[in-house]
């Protein structure tokens, strides 16, 4: 971007609509603590998620992935069972790690915008169904400064609720302001 | 099993006899502001999607959240290692740069290694995403088994689901 940055100076809006976007914005603004103090080490966190077939769409399309495998949901047609190598259709592999972030940042309390995801090392250990629900579970498990900036690592697990199988695993860092 | 539209797909699969040295042709995305800020994605956060809350917090532009770049890598991955990607595979992968709206990314991998593994092998995989300038933004690795015997997986269909 060059010179003072726009409301729509990366994509084209009335004045109403730059209006209702400067509403929201201001809407999102609310004291919280740095992650930093959010969180112990220790702390498990864990939340079900219903994986809704319209849910993978949005996430899918979103990323331009278009892989007919994670189809649950056509046009015209709704919900199919899809197909997969593994018979209906399944999750994109790395879903679940995008809905960690609504788990280890505690949903009841006021999200600490400013925080950045900088690594995860993941097991895809077996495909989830579209439409299963699972368990995400976060636990912190350290907390470090590394060249001055701090540092929560969680490790997550993800179990299919109705098969009890451990689906996902993975340790990740979130860098705190 | 069912390999649906493996036409073109089939093409670009890794197999036991692929070298060290190979290299994936990866996937090519572009950081679309209405796509970084969708709800499902990072409308929770304007520094994902509104250049003026991102310039108060000193970004120069508004930042895609890292997990699209993993997205976009794991696209390259199935495209080449298909259902051997959903089982017993490893991604690790660093956000080493911040990917800026506009920018068009695009993926690489190049296979590192192969160490037998029962009957097949357990590849590596040197990934990373990068700007039309070359600057990597994600790096990592990936592990996936090829080859190796292991009993097919069959999954049910969720009931809620059927038609």
């Amino acid at each position: 971007m060059s010179g003072e940055p726009r409301t729509d100076g990366l994509r084209p809006m009335t004045e109403v609509q730059v209006s209702q976007t400067r509403e929201f914005v201001q809407s999102l603004e609310q004291e919280s603590l740095p992650y930093w103090d959010m969180v112990e080490v220790g702390d498990v966190l864990s939340r079900e998620l219903r994986i809704t077939p319209e849910l993978v769409i949005l996430y899918a399309d979103a990323v331009e992935d278009y892989n007919p495998w994670y189809e649950g949901w056509r046009m015209n047609t709704w919900h199919i069972p899809g197909e997969s190598p593994f018979g209906p259709a399944i999750v994109p592999p790395m879903l679940v790690s995008h809905f960690v972030l609504s788990v280890q940042f505690d949903h009841t309390k006021p999200f600490a915008i400013g925080s950045i995801h900088t690594f995860h090392d993941s097991e895809i250990l077996e495909p989830i169904r579209v439409g299963a629900l699972v368990r995400i579970e976060a636990k912190a498990i350290d907390k470090f400064e590394k060249r001055g900036r701090r540092y929560v690592r969680h490790v997550v697990k993800v179990v299919d609720v109705e098969t009890g199988r451990l689906c996902f695993h993975e340790t990740r860092d979130i860098l705190s302001r | 099993m069912t390999e649906p539209h493996e036409g073109s797909r089939q093409a670009y699969r890794i197999t036991p006899d692929t070298p060290v040295g190979f290299k994936l042709i990866g996937v090519k995305k572009k950081a679309a502001i209405q796509l970084m800020g969708s709800r499902l994605w990072g409308r929770f956060n304007p520094n994902h999607w509104d250049p003026v809350y991102a310039d108060q917090t000193g970004l120069k532009a508004p930042i895609q959240t890292g997990e699209m770049s993993s997205a976009y890598i794991a696209e390259m991955c199935v495209n080449y290692f298909g259902a051997d990607f959903f089982r017993g595979a490893r991604f690790a992968c660093k956000y080493v740069a911040s990917t800026y709206a506009n920018e068009i990314i695009t993926t690489h991998g190049v296979v590192t290694a192969k160490t037998p593994k029962d009957d097949g092998y357990r590849f590596a995989v040197e990934v990373w995403a990068e700007n039309e300038d070359g600057e990597k933004k994600s790096v990592g690795t990936v592990e996936v088994d090829v080859g190796t015997s292991r009993p097919p997986l069959a999954l049910e269909p969720i009931k809620e689901v059927a038609p």
